[in-house]
């Protein structure tokens, strides 16, 4: 009995740990309505093509080589450091750092930030989502 | 009375140098320190904090960008708090780094001790004024990495 209470919980826990909060819930259905309008064949975000984005090299807002990992590393689970003032930065992945994807406000403006100084553009919709899904998975 | 010696002991404060007021904003520090440590209003004055936060899209290379109403909240408290001592004086750039009185002050530090990973910018003053976040650039509490104490 006490062994089934244990798996039940250590389930949720799993579960739980790749499930966003309602109001992220809200924003990846969001995101999933307007990757659908860009194209009709748009089945749902995927983790392996949001990794192919988050580890790529693009040449960045200021015309050198940069990547999602450039600062977060290729472990989310890790710690990274930002390449432009050497500050820390705590581990992107929910299952090492709770708070992370919980607040849209902030999600939203990192990714507007983030995706400009490595794509030297903002993300699209169907970008976001594939990278969002891959990071809530880490 | 003492009142009197209260604001003497504040006045004076202000005019040592070697410290501000520590930024005890909660938005600034969660806004304007989530990249660098979070350098207080009395280090920029108010020409200088205005081209700051007018282009935060392009902000040294990254972009730094702000909504609207948070970015308004963010000048007013800049503004109400920007400095006008020394270290602001004849520099209306956006950088403190630029100050005639900061460049002064930093002369004699041998590039190398700028240039070592552990400090990388003389814009990382946290990495040498141990007691920076707290307003505090006194000579004693510098510590250069490598280095140790300047005094
Ligand atoms: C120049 C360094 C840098 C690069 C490159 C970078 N990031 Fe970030 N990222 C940061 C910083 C700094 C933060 C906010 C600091 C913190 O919250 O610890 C952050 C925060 C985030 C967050 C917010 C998570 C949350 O909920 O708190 C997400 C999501 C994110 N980054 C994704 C990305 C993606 C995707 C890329 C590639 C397109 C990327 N980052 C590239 C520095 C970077
Ligand atoms: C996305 C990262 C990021 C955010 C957010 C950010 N900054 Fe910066 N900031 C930088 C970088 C990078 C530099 C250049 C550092 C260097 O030269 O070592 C810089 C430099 C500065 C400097 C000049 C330092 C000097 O004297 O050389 C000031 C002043 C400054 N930032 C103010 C702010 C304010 C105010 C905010 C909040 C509105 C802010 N920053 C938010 C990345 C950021
Ligand atoms: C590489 C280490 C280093 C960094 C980084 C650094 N400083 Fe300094 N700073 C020093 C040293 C050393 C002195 C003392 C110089 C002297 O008196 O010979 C000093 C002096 C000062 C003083 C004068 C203190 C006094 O006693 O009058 C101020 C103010 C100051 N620094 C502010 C800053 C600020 C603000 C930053 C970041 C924008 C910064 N420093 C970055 C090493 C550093």
């Amino acid at each position: 009995m006490k062994k089934t209470l244990c798996f039940i919980l250590l389930t949720l826990t799993l579960l739980n740990a790749k499930a966003f909060n309602a109001p992220m819930q809200t924003y990846m259905n969001e995101l999933s309505a307007e990757a659908k309008a860009a194209n009709p064949n748009f089945t749902g975000f995927d983790a392996k093509r949001g990794e192919a984005i988050f580890v790529s090299k693009h040449t960045g807002k200021k015309g050198t080589q940069m990547s999602c990992t450039t600062c977060h590393t290729t472990n989310l689970k890790n710690g990274g450091q930002n390449v432009n003032t050497n500050k820390p930065i705590t581990a992107l992945a929910p299952s090492a750092n709770p708070a992370r994807l919980t607040d849209v406000a902030e999600v939203e403006k990192w990714l507007r930030r983030n995706f400009n100084d490595v794509f030297a553009r903002e993300g699209s919709a169907l970008e976001k989502g594939d990278v969002l899904t891959y990071i809530i998975n880490q | 009375m003492k009142k009197l010696l209260l604001i003497t002991a504040l006045g004076l404060n202000f005019a040592f140098a070697s410290s501000v007021a520590p930024s005890d904003n909660a938005q600034y520090q969660k806004e304007c320190a989530s990249c660098h440590f979070g350098y207080q209003p009395a280090l920029l004055n108010k020409a200088s904090w205005e081209k700051v936060m007018g282009n935060l899209s392009d902000h040294f290379g990254t972009d730094a960008s702000l909504g609207k109403v948070e970015s308004e909240q963010i000048l007013n408290y800049l503004l109400t708090n920007a400095g006008s001592g020394k270290i602001t004086a004849n520099n209306s750039t956006m950088q403190i780094t630029k100050s005639p009185y900061f460049i002064k002050e930093h002369r004699k530090i041998p590039a190398k001790l700028i240039e070592q990973k552990e400090v990388s910018s003389i814009a990382n003053c946290l990495a040498c004024h141990t007691t920076a976040d707290k307003g505090n650039y006194s000579e004693r509490a510098i510590v250069i990495p490598n280095y140790g104490r300047w005094e």
